[in-house]
């Protein structure tokens, strides 16, 4: 889970609130399966910019996905402006799931 | 959801409004064609050109098989593509068409009246089939991304086209004579393009991206998937030539050839994607879909002891019936079975869940339907289809309504499941 950050502490409260969002098909959670790509806070603006991946463009669950992230972070950080920008640069790859998703996915 | 900003463009997936109706549509058509099968058992003891037979034939073929596809290809050429689906108003038209369509002709095939009722019916699934197209061609031009899987959708659509044309003119021909030899002749002709051309280059297509997927695998081959659809291609349109020039029956053993070396090139690339996939769990619903993968090989193994037996000793009427069924309701009913539950549960999970994802746990799609009656439909399915096959090649009418009655309740168990998941209200605490 290396997700480009510029707040420590801030990023591993998010990264833990993303692990209840879970991609209903494979039942992994959104920051085991490496779909968070970056989380900036900008504290004086009080507004959380996440960007994030799905597995494939045009995924049919990617729209409850999105939203999975934007309550979960508007859950965390009450009062913050919560952005989700979604890439596909790079596109999303399995090298990018965690060790602990890749131990899910083997049980 | 204060204050929240989400670029939802890049996720816009095809609505459930476009993709229900065909569902529901095609549960009840299973429901419609197990049911006259039922009451029209011992039909299957007889020749396979029967009303009865004819009328089953095209409500698997068009009512189950077909509008499940249409009705999922909607919702899954925008994953293949990377793209949107160029307008849902043509996809309520192509499905309005179909479903007015396929009864029509149905209910003509089984009175047996060749009249204005299945011309009516046919006119109106090519209709169907031409807005598809046109509603597929227009997405795949406008997405960037060309890849081989939606060649082999929008080439099985075109096959399914001339199908369905081929199709019309045969009922034409029965009060007009637009061809040489009578209606019966060209069926096997008929057949083949839809069976091969359309179902088996669509479930390849859309199988060989949604397999890997399932199963999480790093597995890709597209060169592998290009020799597949040559193979396919080149064997039906080796067929077309050699019904129409009519060589001696052993050529045939060629195009059969190439299709069976497409099945085992496909069949490689399923097995390489599950071994090398990272989920190591694989659930009932995809153990089905692999299943009917097997099922291919049963229907290949009949048409070339049809083409033998035709060669030795002419044909038999009973061969060609169990052929029929194990492609219907073999291999394109098995394959069905298992991925309505692996495509259905996630559209009403999305419709369901998605404006509650993240604020607390969601049921999981798996418990939107009754995994026991799924596990008592497979069971009712597979004792009733062997059961089925039995009697008809041993032309056994008890047996042939035990086989019915099974597939029957299936059918039942099926469509419990399908309206469960449809008329899913939210759980949440």
């Amino acid at each position: 889970m290396n997700v480009i950050t510029n707040s420590d502490i801030k990023s591993t409260i998010a990264m833990a609130a993303l692990q209840n969002v879970i991609d209903p098909e494979i039942g992994l959670n959104v920051a085991d399966l490496g779909l968070i790509y970056q989380i900036d806070f900008d504290e004086p603006g009080r507004k959380i910019n996440t960007t994030m991946t799905l597995t494939t463009q045009f995924c049919p669950m990617g729209e409850s996905i999105v939203d999975g992230v934007t309550q979960a972070m508007q859950q965390t950080f009450p009062g913050d402006t919560i952005q989700v920008d979604l890439t596909f640069n790079p596109p999303w790859s399995y090298d990018l799931i965690s060790e602990e998703g890749r131990k899910f996915l083997n049980r | 959801m204060l204050g929240a900003s989400i670029s939802t463009d890049p996720v816009k997936t095809t609505s459930y409004k476009v993709v229900l109706p065909f569902y529901a549509y095609a549960s009840i058509a299973f429901f419609v064609a197990t049911l006259l099968l039922f009451f029209s058992a011992p039909a299957f003891g007889r020749h396979y050109f029967h009303p009865h037979v004819i009328a089953i034939t095209h409500t698997m073929a068009l009512g189950w098989g077909t509008m499940v596809i249409l009705g999922a290809s909607h919702q899954l050429v925008p994953v293949l593509i990377e793209g949107k689906l160029f307008s849902n108003t043509l996809a309520y038209i192509s499905f309005a068409l179909a479903a007015v369509g396929i009864p029509l002709l149905v209910y003509a095939f089984y009175t047996f009246n060749m009249s204005w009722m299945a011309r009516c019916g046919g006119e109106l699934v090519i209709g169907a089939v031409v807005i598809y197209l046109i509603n597929m061609g227009i997405s795949m031009a406008k997405s960037k991304t060309e890849n081989v899987h939606a060649v082999f959708v929008f080439t099985a659509g075109l096959w399914l086209l001339i199908t369905t044309i081929v199709g019309l003119l045969l009922v034409y021909n029965f009060s007009i004579p637009l061809f040489s030899e009578d209606s019966l002749h060209y069926l096997s002709l008929h057949a083949h393009m839809g069976i091969i051309g359309w179902f088996l280059l669509l479930i390849i297509g859309v199988g060989s991206r949604l397999m890997p997927m399932f199963l999480i695998s790093k597995y890709a081959n597209a060169k592998l998937l290009w020799w597949v659809y040559i193979l396919i291609n080149m064997g039906l349109i080796a067929f077309v030539f050699m019904f129409l020039y009519a060589p001696p029956v052993y050529c045939y053993l060629l195009p059969v050839t190439a299709v069976t070396a497409a099945l085992l090139l496909f069949g490689y690339y399923c097995r390489q994607a599950y071994r090398q996939r990272l989920r190591k769990q694989v659930d009932e619903q995809l153990k089905i879909s692999v299943l009917s993968v097997v099922m291919m090989i049963l229907p290949v193994i009949l048409l070339i002891i049809m083409i033998i037996g035709l060669w030795v000793a002419g044909e038999n009427a009973r061969l060609v019936l169990a052929y029929g069924f194990t492609v219907f309701f073999g291999w394109i009913t098995a394959i069905i079975l298992g991925m309505t539950f692996k495509t259905l549960p996630f559209i009403i999970w999305n419709k369901v869940y998605h404006k509650k994802a993240g604020l607390g746990k969601t049921p999981n799609p798996k418990n939107l339907f009754s995994n026991r009656v799924f596990t008592g439909m497979a069971v009712l399915y597979l004792a009733g289809f062997v059961l089925f096959v039995t009697g008809i090649l041993l032309s056994v009418v008890f047996v042939l309504q035990i086989g019915a009655l099974l597939l029957l309740l299936a059918a039942g168990l099926y469509n419990f499941n399908v309206m469960k998941i449809i008329l899913h209200k939210p759980v949440m605490p």
